[in-house]
């Protein structure tokens, strides 16, 4: 199975399963999380089933490409399915049949895995997947997004399509893995990860970056009409109160930017310890004014998609 | 007499919630049937990663009866001028008793009034019944390490519950829970037997679960995958690595254990084996093999869920401990391009605590006050000041980094590859030790002495700038430090003068402003309690309390030297009369000043215990001074206890006379005071006399 057909599997699974099935997000995430489709939608009453590719950057976790492991960017797939269905291990467990991996013909479980993300304010419980001593998948339970608790709960999949791949097609070194008929992935992505671990290690600029990460987070207070008075703390003051008049896509745009740069600046070795708790509790905070904003946005307009559910329903 | 089970299905529980939510339904489901009246046999706890079950053994069929007198309002508002009021209606009407049945009943505190009262029965309810109440309690009351809710999150739990079986021998027992009926339809394995089933009753639930490849009894369970190892390892031609973190764990990751071998290229080997144990066991749950020589075998051993096809588990796994042990090679090549002295700038970047400076600094603290602890007692201090500088450098090293429980192992290694002396590299790796109350102290001196010398400065440190642990909180393991000094001493190669130590660590953060008395009587009040906790337990909170007065933090040697011959001495005939004596003479002494006038001295029983006490004085001084106390004990048994006696049997001290009775106070004082230099007699409790 080349990679993409890896891919093409999962799509066409899970749009059978219910899933909308989203795009990656065009601007750089660390995760599939940081994708509005998973971020903004695991917040409020609305029900949503996404499924999509991300490629998410690490830059921490380059290494010139050189080791066989280790990218500092991979491919995620990402299922949401709020609220998390009672059947979504059976389901997660079709979808590997799908890939032709018969979970009795191996070793397949559930390990505790809990996930935090100190910069959106999220968490929740789950687990990671082992296929034969590889974990190849992981599976959350949101419980907090944005500093929010969730409610309903949305059921997080997120394959690690590297992995899985390699898995399938029993090879050691990730860019042996066969992309597509006669195209391998280091043909796509090996000088891709040396120039990448070279930017991010050795020439991003500094400044540059310090100066985007404090402009980026200038600009989300300003689209979402925040006071910059109160960051300390969970307060968070409003200037504009009326939520529709509030830009929520842009401005989390912009989180996600500030978490991009914070990245590059942490990998570029930019960053002591003090200031990175500092970093880290400026995303954390522009990221929940941006979670509000949308509940407050989504509540205002009357919660669109569950007024189509009660619609179906009638 | 029937038999409870129920089960809660749920998706797959870490190992630690299996544990705490058994032991919290265990413990419900014991008070919650006693409340309800509800005796049972027996109470036991069955689980795997997907079930927690409780059977309760030989249930009556129904509550007993009961008659019970309920108290009502005060009398004198249920009864006025000479009529039931609308109070005692409405509480008759409430206990479902006709108004002749009410009584005045006294109170059992007479400052309260009496009240009305009524014989209410009770008819046993049927248990089945009681229980269909009682269950969804039993099942709020599991609790977890944390907690979660899933789909509509409207419920918490450890994780979602799928399915609920409640049986009362053959019969459900109908509740809800978390949106869940109860019923009798559990699931076999989730692969090997993957059916919903019925099972028939609570009698053949475990039968039922073991056809269907769950092995739902934990005991069991984890015995056979003993087993299962046992022989794997055998075959391997070895012998299993022992790890009770494993054993415990992975019978619990698993419904049926099934025993998977998997192997390592040996050229891996070359990585010290702790590294290849820690990767095995902490990213992969494997269990290490040893070959008959000792030696780690490339070999390993995987407890596994599903084992249909070995072969393919074993390529899969074997794979990814390949991809991760080429990682621990890389981190440990990277490491040794570099000599482990020359990360020791490093160490100066690296915060220990901000107020105390960075570890570097510790470093030199350590140095300092280890350095001062083998010349005081005398021991080789030549290699000191190597070993403590490089005691913590590995904590630098990209290996220690990802695996932190590899501290001190990889100093020592890495050590030994730079060509340090060996004393030295036994040194680094011993100076953690004890890591905790059941590891080993150091084996040697120079170690020992880092050891003490780190914990000390810790100690020394936190409270110097207020972070004494404060009731239960002790963020940074001071009692853990403190008992590793007390366990050091007393069990390992060097002794440890406790005040001195503690001044010389003090002295070492003379930079720092704080109250150094203070800091000092606090961290030996500190030391004291702990010996206190440690030892009173073997030995009596008054014996502890005796030798911790006369001890006077000297060495922790000499203050077990004291207790072993105090606690000795208990059994000897003289104890319990001298502690006594020495109690009085004691507290009478209190109000003695200046010395014995011998013209003084009234022939008989005054002057004889005088002579005694100037006959023996030399000696008791001169055993305690070398540290001989029993020897010491022994003399004031045989020399002063006959006297004494018979001076407080036959000599009035208190007289009008203050010259006599000063001197009389005199004597007893200068008894007292040479006495109480080997332990304090007058802390002593001797047991009553029964």
């Amino acid at each position: 199975m080349h990679f993409q057909d890896l891919i093409l599997t999962l799509e066409r699974f899970w749009a059978e399963h219910g899933c909308v099935i989203g795009q990656p997000y065009n601007s750089e995430v660390g995760a599939g999380t940081f994708n509005p489709h998973t971020f903004l939608r695991a917040i409020g009453p609305e029900p949503w089933n996404v499924a999509y590719v991300e490629p998410s950057r690490r830059p921490t976790d380059g290494r010139y490409g050189e080791n066989p492991n280790r990218l500092q960017q991979f491919h995620q797939y990402q299922v949401i399915l709020k609220p998390s269905p009672l059947n979504i291990q059976e389901l997660y467990l079709d979808s590997l049949r799908a890939l032709g991996t018969d979970p009795t013909k191996h070793d397949v479980r559930f390990i505790e895995d809990d996930w935090e993300s100190p910069t959106l304010g999220a968490w929740g419980l789950g687990w990671q997947v082992w296929l034969d001593g590889l974990e190849i998948s992981q599976f959350t339970y949101f419980q907090q997004c944005g500093g929010i608790d969730c409610k309903p709960i949305s059921g997080e999949l997120t394959y690690g399509l590297e992995r899985i791949a390699m898995y399938l097609q029993d090879v050691d070194d990730v860019y042996d893995l066969s992309y597509a008929e006669g195209i391998r992935y280091g043909d796509l992505f090996q000088r891709n990860e040396w120039e990448w671990s070279t930017y991010n290690f050795e020439r991003a600029d500094v400044e540059l970056h310090k100066r985007l990460f404090d402009e980026y987070e200038a600009q989300v207070y300003r689209l979402l009409g925040l006071s910059t008075e109160k960051q300390k703390g969970n307060v968070l003051e409003w200037l504009e109160a009326d939520p529709k008049k509030r830009l929520v896509l842009p401005a989390y745009d912009c989180v996600v930017k500030c978490s991009h740069y914070f990245n590059v600046l942490d990998a570029r070795g930019a960053i002591s310890v003090t200031e990175r708790q500092r970093y880290i509790q400026r995303v954390r905070h522009i990221a929940r004014g941006a979670a509000v904003a949308w509940y407050e946005q989504r509540e205002a307009l009357g919660f669109p998609l569950l007024k189509k559910v009660a619609e179906a329903a009638e | 007499m029937p038999d409870l089970l129920l089960e809660l299905g749920l998706e797959e529980l870490p190992a630690s919630f299996v544990r705490s939510g058994l032991e919290s339904l265990g413990t419900a489901a014991k008070e919650l049937l006693a409340a309800h009246r509800l005796d049972c046999v027996s109470i036991e706890t069955l689980g795997t990663p997907r079930r927690l079950t409780i059977v309760a053994h030989a249930l009556p069929d129904a509550q007993p009866d009961r008659e019970e007198v309920v108290a009502g309002p005060p009398w004198n508002v249920a009864f006025k001028d000479g009529a039931w009021t609308k109070a005692a209606e409405g509480f008759a009407k409430k206990n479902g008793v006709s108004m002749d049945a009410l009584f005045e009943r006294t109170n059992e505190d007479p400052k309260k009034p009496s009240t009305v009262a009524a014989k209410v029965f009770e008819q046993g309810r049927a248990t089945a019944e009681v229980l269909a109440e009682l269950l969804p309690e039993l099942c709020r009351r599991a609790s977890f390490p944390k907690s979660m809710r899933w789909g509509a999150g409207d419920f918490a739990f450890g994780r979602p519950v799928q399915w609920l079986v409640a049986l009362l021998d053959d019969v459900v027992v109908p509740f809800e829970f978390a949106g869940i009926a109860s019923g009798r339809t559990t699931r076999g394995h989730r692969f090997l037997a993957p059916a919903s089933f019925e099972v028939p009753s609570a009698a053949a639930y475990e039968d039922a679960l073991e056809g269907r490849h769950v092995i739902v009894r934990i005991e069991r369970r984890r015995a056979l995958m003993e087993q299962a190892i046992s022989l794997a390892a055998g075959a391997l031609g070895g012998t299993l690595v022992p790890d009770e973190f494993l054993l415990s764990e992975c019978s619990m990751l698993v419904e049926k254990p099934f025993v998977v071998p998997g192997s390592f290229e040996p050229r891996f080997l070359e990585l010290p084996e702790a590294v290849i144990v820690s990767v095995m066991r902490d990213h992969q749950r494997y269990f290490a093999v040893k070959g008959p020589d000792g030696k780690l075998l490339p070999r390993y051993l995987n407890v596994v869920g599903t084992a249909n096809d070995p072969e393919r588990i074993a390529k899969g796994n074997d794979r990814v401990l390949r991809a991760r042990l080429a990682d621990a090679r890389f981190f440990v090549n990277e490491d040794r391009k570099q000599k482990l002295v020359d990360r020791r700038p490093k160490l100066d970047a690296v915060t220990f605590q901000h107020k105390l400076g960075s570890i570097g600094a510790k470093v030199e603290r350590i140095e300092r006050i280890a350095r001062h602890l083998a010349t005081v007692q005398q021991l080789d201090a030549s290699l000191v000041g190597r070993a403590a500088q490089l005691a913590k450098c590995d904590l630098e090293s990209l290996i220690v980094f990802e695996f932190p429980e590899l501290q001190g192992q990889m100093g020592r290694f890495y050590a030994e590859k730079d060509g340090e002396d060996p004393a030295v590299c036994l040194a680094i790796e011993e100076h953690w030790r004890p890591a905790g109350a059941s590891d080993a102290v150091p084996t040697q001196a120079l170690g020992a002495l880092l050891a003490v010398a780190d914990r000390l400065d810790t100690l020394v440190g936190c409270f110097a700038i207020g972070q004494a642990p404060k009731g239960n909180a002790d963020p940074f393991g001071l009692r853990r430090a403190a008992l590793g000094v007390i366990r050091i001493a007393l069990e390992g190669p060097i002794d440890v003068p406790i005040a001195e130590a503690v001044d010389t660590a003090i002295a070492a953060l003379a930079h720092l402003d704080f109250d150094a008395a203070a800091v000092r009587r606090e961290v030996l009040a500190f030391v004291s309690a702990r010996l206190d906790a440690q030892f009173r337990g073997e030995y009596g909170a008054d014996l502890v309390d005796a030798v911790l007065g006369a001890w006077n933090h000297g060495s922790l040697r000499d203050f077990r030297a004291r207790l072993e011959a105090l606690a000795g001495f208990r059994s000897a005939a003289e104890y319990e009369p001298l502690a006594v004596a020495f109690k009085r003479a004691f507290n009478i002494a209190a109000q003695a000043t200046g010395d014995v006038d011998a013209s003084l001295l009234e022939a008989g029983a005054e002057k004889d215990l005088a002579d005694a006490f100037a006959k023996a004085r030399a000696d008791i001084d001169a055993h305690t001074a070398k540290g001989e106390y029993a020897a010491a004990l022994a003399r004031v048994a045989t020399d002063l206890k006959a006297p004494i006696d018979r001076f407080f049997d036959d000599v009035f001290v208190m007289v009008d006379d203050e010259r006599v009775r000063g001197n009389r106070l005199a004597l007893l004082g200068q008894i007292a005071g040479t006495v109480s230099r080997i332990v304090h007699f007058h802390k002593l409790q001797p047991a009553e006399k029964s």
